[in-house]
């Protein structure tokens, strides 16, 4: 089979599962249907990308298959179609292969759902993995920005599926409101590219002026959707959502779309230095303000949305560097053992009940299948020499190393030891340590939960190595070489560790704790979004709703209350009286004789 | 006797059928005014026929007496149908399609 064949395949058959669930209402409703239908949509995706993946192995060539879209007499305004190059082909396997896993340990994470709910969880499922595949395969950027805005819808309605609950709803409409104010970005930076060049290709050569513009817009929808400072206030709350969502899509892919399309529009990105220089920074800022704040959350979830936000400020500050390839490493081995923390995470949670750390503790010798699985993640995503995290990190930082930008480097090389430091609190606390009263009633989960896990640790322990065939595959330069950045970045993650050892394997508390816990508390940015909501959005509503109501409104209003009082009042002119009828007649001719006589 | 005094007896009676029309309740009298009218115009006619032209003015007379009374057989029916309905003719009892 031709690769855009498989390439649509891959796309369509988790929207025709998706499809099959909306339409035929009783295989939602009774819930396990609806499963195996959306695991077959997946199964079919991950085998397509599969072969796509042999095909580049095999040497295939960059395959571009588009039809016209939006025409207008005889010229078509965009294209849709598939796009298979070294870029979209190992993104498709990460998403296919993390969404089954997910989909898989869901199976069993969501079986006390009741039937229709659960019904609902996997269709939902299967719409996020065909608008994820329309982001990855998509040639161009108005095809992309379509599935961007699929993924926030799907993302919506996933974190607010306990719907029910009002901090489910509320997080949910939250995440809506912050991405979408994002992507306003994206929408406006393509009406600023189509003017300029009448194209949506990220390989089209507008003005210097106008490339910064554009980017500058698309950096701003990236912002949002990939949770960077100041706009990162959402991830946190979307852990509302069921885990295996969070390791989805607010972990593994969907907040990764940001990063993906920087990579996208690499040509783009190329043309502005200036934004480039921007990214970097918030790319920084983003990885340490969020470690630090993942040092003193309480729940399991929000250690691992914050260290999310982080790594990803890592990914976006290696694209401001302008070393694409070494954002996109970052967001292939991220993907995987982010997925597997969460789903451990969510083993844990299934298996006490609570998301509380405190609940945890002495997990180990009764989950030690979980157990295993979290510790990988965890050096995985600390850094330590070997793991996957590592050597995607390690490109990260040392493609910061020299060219001047040795700040950002070492508030990095900081970041990486309060990553290896918190994650080995979460272990400690969570595995070690003294058992809890939840804790003590726990037990391993079944295989299909920990077998999903086992699949991830794979890719976690080894898909580092495959830095040098990524590399070929989007034609960048990868050379591994023992320098300053990996010696300072593996000791930074081994004293992160040990730190964390002396630290908290004795019940204390991290430095700074207080402050830190203060600065959650307080949480100044989520503040000030939410009085710019107030103050702001709603002020500019309820102006608005005053117009509406009180001008337009009473224009109507006064209008047919003068047609009826008008009507009222004339009525009186009607007495129904034989005799006023006659005296109007008289006094009508006696007028006219007087009009007649004076004229 | 002129055509000036003619004049003012019709005019007299016209007044006189006018005041009737708007003052009275019943509706007989009302008709009898509306006759009264109909009659000082006729009185011009006849008039102008005597001192100025030939025949054909009283000949319109002729038409028009004709003519009055079928108005007063419809006049006397929407008397009859009042009294039947509210038994008594006074006009003001008919004031129902004002709704």
């Amino acid at each position: 089979m031709s690769p855009s064949n498989l390439a649509i395949i891959a796309t369509v058959a988790p929207a025709v599962a998706a499809l099959l669930l909306l339409v035929v209402a009783p295989l939602r409703h009774k819930g396990a249907p609806a499963a195996w239908v959306t695991l077959l949509g997946s199964l079919v995706s991950l085998g397509s990308a599969i072969m796509l993946l042999l095909g580049r192995v095999d040497g295939g060539a960059d395959v571009r298959v588009t039809t016209p879209w939006i025409q207008e007499g005889s010229r078509a305004m965009a294209e849709i179609g598939v796009l298979i190059d070294g870029v979209s082909v190992p993104m498709l396997i990460i998403v296919c292969l993390v969404a089954l896993c997910v989909q898989l340990f869901s199976v069993a994470y969501m079986h006390d759902e009741p039937p229709r709910a659960y019904g609902r969880y996997f269709t939902l499922h299967a719409m996020f993995l065909f608008s994820m595949n329309i982001v990855v395969v998509s040639p161009n950027l108005l095809q992309l920005f379509a599935g961007w805005e699929l993924v926030g819808l799907t993302s919506y309605l996933l974190i607010g599926f306990y719907f029910a609950k009002p901090s489910a709803a509320q997080a949910a409409v939250k995440a809506f409101w912050m991405t979408k104010l994002a992507d306003m970005g994206f929408l406006f930076g393509l009406l600023v590219l189509f003017v300029a060049t009448g194209s949506f290709e990220w390989t089209s050569t507008p003005s210097a002026q106008v490339a910064t513009w554009v980017t500058a817009l698309l950096f701003v929808a990236v912002i949002g959707k990939s949770a960077q400072f100041p706009l990162h206030i959402w991830l946190p709350d979307a852990m509302e959502g069921p885990t295996p969502v969070s390791a989805l899509l607010h972990a593994a892919t969907m907040v990764a779309a940001g990063v993906f399309l920087v990579v996208r529009a690499d040509p783009l990105f190329a043309q502005a230095p200036e934004t480039r220089e921007v990214m970097l920074w918030v790319g920084t800022v983003t990885a340490v303000f969020a470690a630090g704040l993942a040092l003193v959350q309480k729940d399991i979830k929000k250690v691992l949305a914050f260290s999310t936000a982080s790594q990803l400020g890592y990914m976006v500050a290696a694209l401001g560097a302008g070393q694409a390839f070494a954002g996109f490493f970052h967001l292939g081995t991220h993907a995987f053992f982010k997925a597997l923390l969460f789903l451990a995470a969510g083993s844990v949670i299934h298996a006490v009940h609570s998301n509380s750390l405190e609940d945890m503790g002495g997990l180990r010798k009764k989950m030690p299948l979980t157990t295993a699985a979290f510790v990988i993640g965890a050096l995985s995503l600390a850094g330590v020499p070997g793991f996957a995290g590592f050597f995607s990190k390690d490109l990260v930082l040392g493609s910061l190393e020299g060219k001047g930008h040795w700040i950002p480097w070492t508030l990095l090389m900081g970041s990486a030891f309060l990553t290896a430091f918190y994650m080995g609190r979460v272990v400690i606390k969570a595995f070690w340590g003294n058992e809890s009263e939840k804790s003590s009633h726990a037990h391993e989960s079944g295989l299909a939960m920990t077998g999903p896990l086992m699949v991830l640790a794979i890719p976690s322990l080894a898909s580092g190595f495959l830095g040098g065939w990524l590399a070929s595959q989007v034609k960048a330069e990868y050379h591994v070489h023992l320098g300053l950045t990996p010696i300072v970045a593996s000791s930074m993650a081994i004293l992160g560790i040990v730190a964390a050892v002396v630290v908290f394997g004795r019940g204390g508390k991290a430095p700074f704790a207080g402050v830190l816990e203060k600065l959650d508390t307080f949480s100044l940015v989520d503040r000030t979004w939410a009085s710019g909501y107030r103050i702001g959005l709603l002020g500019i509503a309820s102006l608005a709703g005053w117009i509406d109501r009180y001008l337009i409104d009473g224009l109507m209003n006064f209008t047919g209350w003068a047609t009826l009082e008008g009507g009222a009042s004339a009525r009186k002119l009607q007495t129904g009286l034989v005799r006023d009828y006659a005296l109007m007649v008289v006094v009508g001719v006696v007028v006219l004789v007087l009009i007649g006589v004076l004229r | 006797m002129t055509l000036t005094s003619c004049l003012i007896l019709a005019a007299a009676v016209m007044a006189i059928g006018l005041y009737g029309l708007v003052t009275r309740k019943q509706a007989v009298a009302m008709l009898l005014s509306v006759e009264l009218m109909a009659n000082a115009a006729n009185m011009v006619f006849a008039a102008y026929g005597h001192f100025r032209g030939g025949p054909s003015a009283q000949v319109f007379v002729l038409f028009a007496l004709a003519i009055t009374v079928a108005e007063v057989a419809v006049g006397l029916a929407l008397v009859m149908l009042l009294y039947r309905r509210h038994g008594d003719t006074t006009v003001d009892l008919a004031s129902e399609a004002r709704q």
